[in-house]
């Protein structure tokens, strides 16, 4: 008798591999079927606002420097959670880690400084 | 641990990453007139951290004083070697980047830049010896791997493949993270020796879960079947030099990570992770060479050709020894000129517009029209199949052996049989090129601007893959082998 257990670890990998490959086909078809039967009609297909008929198209385009915007706020953001911890631990990792976190923020300055170079924070 | 000793273990790393900085800022004040001077420098620090790494390599290096930031990073002698293909193919990227942007006016600065940041992370990469310095290595190479894809931002096809890397990409991270932490939460360690340690003795079903999530982010990485759907498209819309560049450095420096983990972390559990990596192979063996043969366009045929390539390379992993190690070593080095030389052969065709020319019909009659390319291409295609007396072969034969004296004698002989059916389109292509009556398509040799550099990398990468590539078995062998032995030396 082969003992089939040594073969667990492939098995869970094939399941992975094709559950993985599977949902990616099938997920978005299975969610369109169930979120409801494909019936429009004018009120169903109607924007609607807090109440209000929509005022403007709600699929208006919107300007793509705001995503510029957004990702000098998450480099800016993930800087302030990294200096938190440094801060009050400087104690315990001392002059190492207070060089690499001057590196951190000079290597942030020089993101910003090509930034600002480029052009990235001006509106217009 | 000293400092100052650590930071003198990833000098490479920073000679790179300073250049990249100023780089950075060199192109940004002087704008992209200044690409071409930004692209010199470049390749003077990947020469600079090129020279840094060939004493190791050669020294055969390993061991505890190679180790540095208290075990988060390990610059020994199979590190270096994989920094050095890495080095070099991306010394190749910049080298082929100027003739095909600057005709379409593409060629910025920051190409360059985003090429050193992206070695940057690849260095990392095949140093990490801990999970988190793996992720920030990967994670680092990919972001730069991201932006390059759609480097062409106003070709829908180049932005479509930046989108669909990336979107795939992040999810190969999430899965690769999550896998991570299962691994951390079951064995109590990031650390690869740590982990080692922990599963040395029995594997619990937690860490299992853990290693099958890993290797199934890192198979996404160096496209494996059955985590390859995405190498096509994105090969076929990058701009080609970029596609040069996916095809040899990251793949290098996923399949030495994917080494690492697996004998270091899980050296102790070597028959469980073997059948993965044995499906694998031989899954993106049959893969890559039947997807190959219904494809009209070269740089989908070459992305097939990548899949079933690094299913050999595969085999050298699964055998799990020091041979199997040198062996996949050897390939690499091996593999990184071959699809080097491809991608350069295509890059140099181009139609009487001026335009790139990637269907395969248009090759037809090319031995007429460009004979000295035809040539070339031949031999790229001959050593990619793995015929005798290319050097391509040889690659093949040493994975092979190393799979037949570990007993692996049925892997081998399926690999070697699946070979066979890819042998079918690579011989196809010299067909079209050499027997069939000219197309007309492809404009004879001229005066393209950047013809010269681009026909310099093809002579030389072509030489390597040549009958005189064997020159160099003795002592490619040797500094594989060397390289294998510090890997293995702490497992």
């Amino acid at each position: 008798m082969v003992d089939l257990s040594q073969y667990l670890p492939i098995l869970i990998f094939l399941v992975i591999a094709v559950g993985l490959s599977a949902a990616f086909v099938f997920l978005p078809m299975g969610v369109a079927r169930l979120t409801g039967a494909h019936k429009p009609n004018a009120e169903k297909l109607s924007e609607y606002e807090c109440g209000f008929p929509a005022f403007e198209d709600p699929r208006s385009q919107f300007d793509v420097r705001f995503y510029l915007i957004a990702i000098l706020f998450i480099v800016f953001d993930l800087e302030a959670a990294f200096l938190f911890p440094w801060a009050v631990s400087l104690d315990l990792t001392g002059w190492p880690g207070w060089i690499t976190m001057m590196v951190f923020l000079f290597e942030l300055a020089i993101g910003l400084a090509y930034a600002w170079k480029k052009g990235a924070l001006e509106w217009d | 641990m000293d400092f100052s000793t650590s930071l003198a273990l990833i000098a490479p790393e920073l000679v790179l990453s300073l250049s990249g900085l100023v780089l950075l800022l060199v192109a940004a004040w002087a704008g992209d007139r200044s690409a071409r001077v930004v692209s010199v420098l470049a390749c003077v620090a990947l020469g600079a951290a090129f020279a840094l790494c060939i004493p190791v390599v050669s020294g055969g290096l390993a061991g505890p004083d190679r180790i540095a930031f208290d075990g988060q990073f390990r610059a020994d002698a199979f590190a270096s070697l994989a920094k050095l293909m890495i080095y070099a193919a991306s010394l190749a990227a910049l080298i082929l980047a100027p003739a095909f942007l600057e005709r379409i006016r593409s060629m910025r600065a920051e190409y360059p830049v985003l090429v050193l940041f992206s070695a940057v992370g690849m260095s990392i990469m095949v140093s990490a010896t801990d999970l988190l310095t793996l992720y920030i290595g990967l994670e680092m190479q990919s972001l730069a791997a991201y932006v390059l894809a759609s480097f062409v931002r106003d070709n829908t096809r180049s932005a479509e493949a930046g989108l669909k890397y990336f979107v795939l990409g992040s999810l190969a991270s999430g899965i690769l993270l999550f896998g991570m932490s299962l691994t951390y939460g079951f064995t109590g360690s990031t650390a690869f020796d740590a982990i080692g340690v922990a599963v040395s003795g029995e594997l619990n079903t937690g860490a299992l879960f853990g290693l099958v999530f890993v290797l199934a982010g890192l198979a996404f990485k160096i496209s494996a079947v059955p985590f390859h759907m995405w190498t096509p498209d994105v090969y076929e819309g990058a701009p080609t030099p970029v596609t040069a560049f996916f095809a040899s450095a990251p793949k290098v420096a996923a399949i030495a990570l994917l080494t690492r983990v697996l004998m270091e972390a899980f050296g102790g559990q070597v028959e469980a992770w073997r059948q993965i990596v044995v499906f694998l192979a031989l899954a993106s063996i049959v893969v890559g060479a039947l997807g190959a043969i219904g494809q009209d366009n070269v740089k989908r045929l070459l992305a097939y050709s990548s899949i079933n390539n690094v299913g050999f390379i595969l085999i050298g992993v699964a055998v799990a020894s020091t041979q199997g190690v040198s062996a996949m070593l050897v390939y690499l080095a091996i593999y990184v000129p071959m699809t080097i030389a491809g991608f350069v052969a295509v890059l140099m065709l181009r139609d009487g517009a001026g335009d790139p020319v990637e269907r395969i019909a248009d090759l037809s009659g090319l031995s007429r029209v460009r004979p000295a390319v035809a040539w070339c291409l031949m031999i790229v295609m001959f050593s990619l199949a793995g015929i005798p007396p290319m050097f391509g072969f040889w690659g093949k034969f040493v994975v092979f052996q190393a799979a037949v004296q570990a007993d692996m004698v049925v892997l081998a002989a399926i690999g070697i049989a699946a070979s066979v059916i890819g042998a079918f389109y690579y011989l196809k292509i010299v067909k079209v090129m050499f027997m069939d009556e000219p197309a007309g398509v492809i404009e004879p040799a001229g005066g393209q601007p950047g013809n010269a550099s681009l026909g310099a990398l093809l002579a030389i990468c072509t030489l390597m893959i040549s009958p005189f590539g064997f020159l160099a078995t003795g002592w490619l062998g040797a500094l594989a082998d060397r390289a294998a032995a510090s890997l293995l030396l702490l497992a």
